[in-house]
């Protein structure tokens, strides 16, 4: 598996970091070697919706619960406040790298 | 960081990157101009069944009287209420709905939101035709805005009610 994935960012929740339209490249082995620390921005498979990715910013982590995910706009993020902690598993991998028109 | 835009826009047309979505508000997305829309109808009706009203005479009865002003409060609280609820429903298409980016689809939306709450304003103020006409005529051009940004069509018809002024509906299936 190569480790960079490109993402494409839609809606609002992590501005003004990320804006709609962004493009995000994502380290897939990031969190191979250590463990995801507060502060990453990630991309995550969507707790709700599986098939679906969202972008957001680690806030805590817990060994046993999972990690605590919110957007940097917390005005408008469905977040960890609605789903709750998030699985390792569903961790996609570490944002490296941002392109903004 | 332009170019690197650009790159990855380019690569985006030939292998389009998986979307990643910072989500907004919870349950996102269930939005409709069509309330705006029937509520200004229910204004125009109100102000013509008020138009209508026969005015009781000298010699009129106490309860025709009576049922002169019972109709008039009604058509009236409706008129107002209704009025509301128009302001209501494009407050929220404009706060909750509408993104900056559709701007760009819809440069004049500013203008016509704005236009479109003065005119609720007035239409609930006042009885006043032309201003519940205008009402009507603001939320058909939300509607034609909204449908855009969703990439549908849409038409004009008479809507099938009394008031039967020109609507805009969106071509669906």
């Amino acid at each position: 598996m190569f480790p960079l994935a490109r993402f494409r960012v839609e809606d609002q929740s992590m501005e003004p970091t990320l804006r709609s339209g962004d493009y995000v490249l994502v380290n897939r082995w990031a969190y191979r070697s250590h463990l995801p620390a507060v502060g990453d921005i990630v991309v995550l498979r969507d707790p709700e919706a599986t098939g679906q990715f969202l972008v957001k910013r680690i806030m805590s982590s817990d060994a046993t619960a999972g990690f605590f995910v919110l957007g940097d706009n917390m005005a408008h993020s469905r977040d960890s406040r609605h789903f709750g902690m998030v699985p390792r598993h569903l961790l996609i991998g570490k944002v490296r790298y941002h392109a903004n028109p | 960081m332009s170019l690197a835009h650009k790159l990855l826009r380019a690569l985006d047309r030939v292998h389009p990157a998986p979307v990643a979505y910072a989500h907004c508000d919870i349950p996102c997305g269930i939005y409709d101009p069509h309330h705006a829309q029937l509520a200004a109808h229910t204004v125009i009706r109100m102000v013509e069944l008020t138009g209508q009203l026969e005015h009781p005479g000298p010699n009129a009865t106490l309860a025709q009287k009576e049922e002169f002003h019972a109709k008039l409060a009604r058509y009236i609280a409706t008129k107002e209420q209704h009025a509301e609820i128009y302001k209501q429903e494009i407050r929220i298409l404009y706060g909750d709905y509408f993104k900056p980016e559709h701007l760009q689809q819809v440069p004049t939306l500013h203008d016509t939101v704005w236009k479109a709450l003065k005119a609720g304003s007035k239409g609930r103020q006042e009885i006043n035709l032309a201003a519940a006409e205008d009402m009507l005529k603001l939320a058909n051009e939300i509607a034609e805005a909204f449908w855009k940004t969703k990439g549908i069509a849409t038409f004009k018809a008479k809507a099938p009610y009394p008031t039967a002024r020109e609507t805009v509906y969106p071509k669906l299936g």
